[in-house]
C-alpha cells in the first residue's frame, strides 16, 4: 500500500531532488547537511589524495596495511547484508509483520552498499584498473574476487528488488525468485568476506571459518540496528507521526525481539573469540591481549552491546520507544568500533620486521583517513534523506492493507 | 626448467647489511623499503639476553598465499619458481601483503620509514613513475616488477629476475665466485662478503643448493603455514632460524 506518490519518470525525480533541496521539513534539512558534509569530506579526500596521495595514509607496510578506510567499507558492506536479511524475514521466510520495513531495508542496503563501495575506491590504488583486471584475472583462489563476485551480484538484485517494489510488484513469482536469489546472494557475500579475513592462516586471529559465521551474524545485528534508526529518523524520532502499520510494528515485539537476540548472539560470539584468543600461547595471537588493554573495545562491548542487550531484555522496555531508539545506535556505534577493532587487532602482530617493529603495532587512523569514513557516512545519509523524501519507503503490499485496522487496533 | 632457489648459511651470515645495500642499490628502492633486509630481534631478558639477527628476502614461495588471494592476477608465479608482481595489472589493494607471512611487501605510497625527507618528492619524476631515485640500474619492466614502479602498486623482492633471467639454460649454480655466472647471479648473493649466500636450480639434485639444503639439514621460515619457501636456512651450531614472529614472552 502506497502511503504518497513516488516520482515515475527520470524528469520527475530530478525535480524531487530539487524540490528537496529546498525543502524545509526535516528530510530536506538533511539532505542539505549531509550534502554539505559529503561534498566537504569528498574535497579534502580528492585534495589529500592528489598532493600527498596514500601517504597521508598512517597504514604502513610494516604494520597495519589495512586501515580504517577498509574498516568502514567492511561496516557498510556488512550493514548492507544485514539489512536485506532483515527484509528477507518478510520477503523471503514470509514473517508478515516485518513488511512495513522492507522496501526501506532494501533501499538502505542499496545505499550503503554504495557508500561502501565508494569508500574502498578511494582506498585502492588503482581503481579503475580494477574494473578490467579483476573480470579478466578470474582469479577463482581468492577470496576477494569472490567477495566481488557476489556483492556484485547482491547489489544488482537489490536494485531489482527495489524496481519491483517500487512498480507494486511485491508478490509475482518473479519477485518472490529476486527475493530468494538475493538473500542467498547476501549469505555468500558477507561469508565470502568474512573468509576474506578467515582464510589469512598467517594471521591467526582472523584465521577460522568461525570468521565467516561470525561475519554474517554480526551484519545481521548492525542492519537490525540501522533499520531501528533509521525507521525512526524518518518519522522525527515520534512514532505518532508514522503510519498505522508501521507504528503497529514500530510498538510491537517482533523487531526488538530479533535485534535483542542478534546483540546475545554477538555477545556469545565475542566472548567464544576472546576466550581462545586469550587463553592459547599459539604465536600470532598476542593482539587480543593487546586489544583487551584497549578501551575502544570496552565502549564496544559493555556500552555498545551488553547495556543495549540489558536495556531491551524486558518486554516492557523492549517496546519503548526511547530504548529501541538508544539501543540502536548504541549498536551501531558499537559495530562501528567491531570492524575496525577486528581489522586492525589482526594486524598489530608484525611479520618478521625485527627490531623495526618489535612489539605489538600501534595504529590511530589520520586526518584522511577519518574524512574517508565520515564521506562514506555523508554519502548514506544523503541518500537515505533522498529517498525517505522522494520514494515511498514505508510502502506495504496491497494484501496488508485489510489487516491494517486490526494491527492498528492491536498498537492501541 | 630451472626452479630457483637460496640457500643462506646462518653459521656465516655477520648481519652486516651488505645484502640490504646492495638490493636497495640494484634495485632502486626508497630508503627502508628494504626487499631484502637482515632483521635484528632480542631473545631473553637481563641476565641472559640475546641479540640475535636474521636475514630475509622474499621466500618466493611454491604455494605462495600472496599469489592466491590476489584478485587482479597481478602477482604470478614464474615457470622458473619466482614470485613477481605485475605493476600493470596491480590495483593495489594489499591483500597480497596481509597475506604473505614472511612480511617481504611493500606499498608504494605510504610515509617515508626513516622518517623526512620524503625521497619521493625530492627526487620527483616526471612521468608515471612514483618517484625518480638518484641512481637507478638500466632493467626496467614493468610486467616483471622491475625497475622503479609507478604509483599505487605493490613491490617485491624478483630474486633479480633482470639477471638471473639472463643466466644460460641448464645452469645450476648462479655461484657469484665463478666469472661465467658472476653477472646472472643476484645482487646480495654477489656482495655478501663471507660467501652466507648460494643461488642455484633447486630441481637440479647436483646444484650446490640441493646439496646443502640434503647435506646440512636446510630448514624454511614457518614451514608449518606449508607456504614452502624456496629459501632454505643452514642453522649449523652458530645460527638459528627464529621459531616464531619473536614478540617479547607473555607475562603469567
Amino acid at each position: 500500500m502506497k502511503y504518497k506518490s513516488e516520482p515515475q519518470t527520470l524528469g520527475e525525480l530530478l525535480a524531487a531532488t530539487i524540490t528537496l533541496a529546498k525543502d524545509p521539513s526535516a528530510a530536506g534539512r538533511w539532505f542539505i547537511g549531509s550534502m554539505a558534509v559529503l561534498v566537504i569530506s569528498f574535497g579534502f579526500v580528492m585534495f589529500q589524495l592528489i598532493t600527498v596521495g596514500h601517504a597521508s595514509f598512517n597504514t604502513s607496510s610494516d604494520g597495519v596495511n589495512w586501515g580504517l578506510p577498509i574498516a568502514t567499507y567492511v561496516f557498510f558492506a556488512l550493514t548492507s547484508s544485514g539489512l536485506t536479511m532483515i527484509a528477507s524475514l518478510a520477503t523471503v521466510f514470509g514473517f508478515k509483520q516485518f513488511y512495513p520495513i522492507a522496501k526501506r531495508c532494501i533501499f538502505l542496503a542499496i545505499i550503503t552498499l554504495v557508500a561502501g563501495f565508494s569508500v574502498l575506491a578511494l582506498e585502492l590504488g588503482h581503481p579503475f584498473r580494477m574494473l578490467w583486471v579483476v573480470p579478466t584475472g578470474v582469479q577463482v583462489m581468492s577470496p576477494m574476487f569472490w567477495m566481488g563476485v557476489f556483492y556484485t551480484i547482491d547489489l544488482v538484485l537489490l536494485i531489482v528488488k527495489f524496481y519491483l517494489m517500487w512498480k507494486e510488484d511485491w508478490d509475482s513469482p518473479l519477485s518472490h525468485l529476486v527475493g530468494n536469489a538475493g538473500f542467498v546472494a547476501v549469505i555468500l557475500a558477507s561469508g565470502m568476506l568474512g573468509l576474506l579475513f578467515g582464510s589469512m592462516v598467517m594471521r591467526p586471529m582472523w584465521f577460522g571459518s568461525f570468521t565467516s559465521i561470525y561475519y554474517m551474524l554480526t551484519a545481521a545485528l548492525s542492519g537490525a540496528a540501522a533499520i531501528v534508526v533509521t525507521t525512526y529518523m524518518a518519522y522525527d524520532f515520534d512514532r505518532e507521526k508514522m503510519p498505522a502499520q508501521l507504528k503497529a510494528f514500530a510498538s510491537g515485539i517482533e523487531l526488538p525481539r530479533v535485534f535483542t537476540t542478534l546483540i546475545g548472539i554477538t555477545l556469545v560470539m565475542m566472548l567464544a573469540r576472546f576466550w581462545t584468543g586469550l587463553w592459547s600461547n599459539m604465536d600470532g595471537l598476542e593482539g587480543f591481549a593487546g586489544l583487551f588493554r584497549d578501551p575502544l573495545f570496552h565502549v564496544e562491548m559493555w556500552v555498545g552491546l551488553a547495556l543495549p542487550f540489558f536495556m531491551l531484555l524486558s518486554e516492557k522496555a523492549a517496546r519503548n520507544k526511547n530504548a529501541q531508539i538508544i539501543a540502536a545506535f548504541l549498536v551501531l556505534g558499537a559495530m562501528f568500533i567491531n570492524r575496525l577493532e577486528f581489522i586492525v587487532s589482526g594486524q598489530t602482530v608484525p611479520m618478521f620486521k625485527g627490531n623495526w617493529t618489535n612489539s605489538l603495532i600501534a595504529y590511530s587512523p589520520s586526518v584522511t583517513e577519518w574524512a574517508m569514513a565520515v564521506l562514506g557516512i555523508a554519502i548514506s545519509l544523503a541518500l537515505y534523506a533522498f529517498g525517505e523524501k522522494v520514494l515511498d519507503l514505508s510502502a506495504t503490499p496491497d494484501h496488508l492493507e485489510s489487516t491494517e485496522a486490526t494491527a492498528a487496533r492491536a498498537a492501541t | 626448467m630451472a626452479k630457483w632457489g637460496m640457500v643462506i648459511d646462518l653459521e656465516k651470515c655477520t648481519g652486516c647489511q651488505a645484502c640490504t645495500m646492495a638490493c636497495s642499490m640494484e634495485n632502486g628502492r626508497l630508503p627502508g623499503e628494504h626487499w631484502q633486509d637482515v632483521i635484528f630481534y632480542n631473545e631473553g631478558e637481563y641476565p641472559s639476553p640475546q641479540l640475535k639477527w636474521f636475514p630475509r628476502p622474499c621466500m618466493h614461495c611454491e604455494n605462495p598465499s600472496c599469489v592466491a588471494v590476489c584478485p587482479a592476477r597481478a602477482t604470478y608465479k614464474t615457470e622458473e619458481g619466482q614470485v613477481l608482481v605485475d605493476w600493470e595489472r596491480c590495483i593495489g589493494c594489499k591483500y597480497c601483503m596481509i597475506a604473505c607471512p614472511y612480511g617481504v611487501r611493500f606499498y608504494t605510497e605510504e610515509k617515508p620509514r626513516y622518517g623526512g625527507p620524503d625521497m619521493k618528492s625530492v627526487f620527483k619524476s616526471g612521468d608515471a613513475h612514483s618517484w625518480n631515485p638518484p641512481w637507478k640500474g638500466p632493467a626496467e619492466n614493468w610486467t616483471r616488477g622491475v625497475g622503479t614502479q609507478p604509483a599505487g602498486v605493490v613491490s617485491k623482492c624478483t630474486f633479480c629476475d633482470h639477471r638471473i633471467s639472463k643466466a644460460p639454460k641448464g645452469t645450476a649454480d648462479l655461484d657469484p665466485q665463478n666469472p661465467a655466472t658472476r653477472e646472472f647471479t643476484p645482487a646480495c648473493v654477489v656482495t655478501c662478503a663471507p660467501g652466507a649466500r648460494m643461488f642455484g636450480d633447486l630441481s637440479n639434485p647436483n646444484s650446490e643448493v640441493s646439496k646443502a639444503i640434503g647435506n646440512k639439514n636446510g630448514v624454511r621460515l614457518l614451514d608449518h603455514l606449508g607456504n614452502k619457501p624456496q629459501v632454505y636456512y643452514l642453522t649449523g651450531e652458530g645460527g638459528s632460524v627464529p621459531g616464531n614472529r619473536v614478540l617479547p614472552t607473555k607475562k603469567a
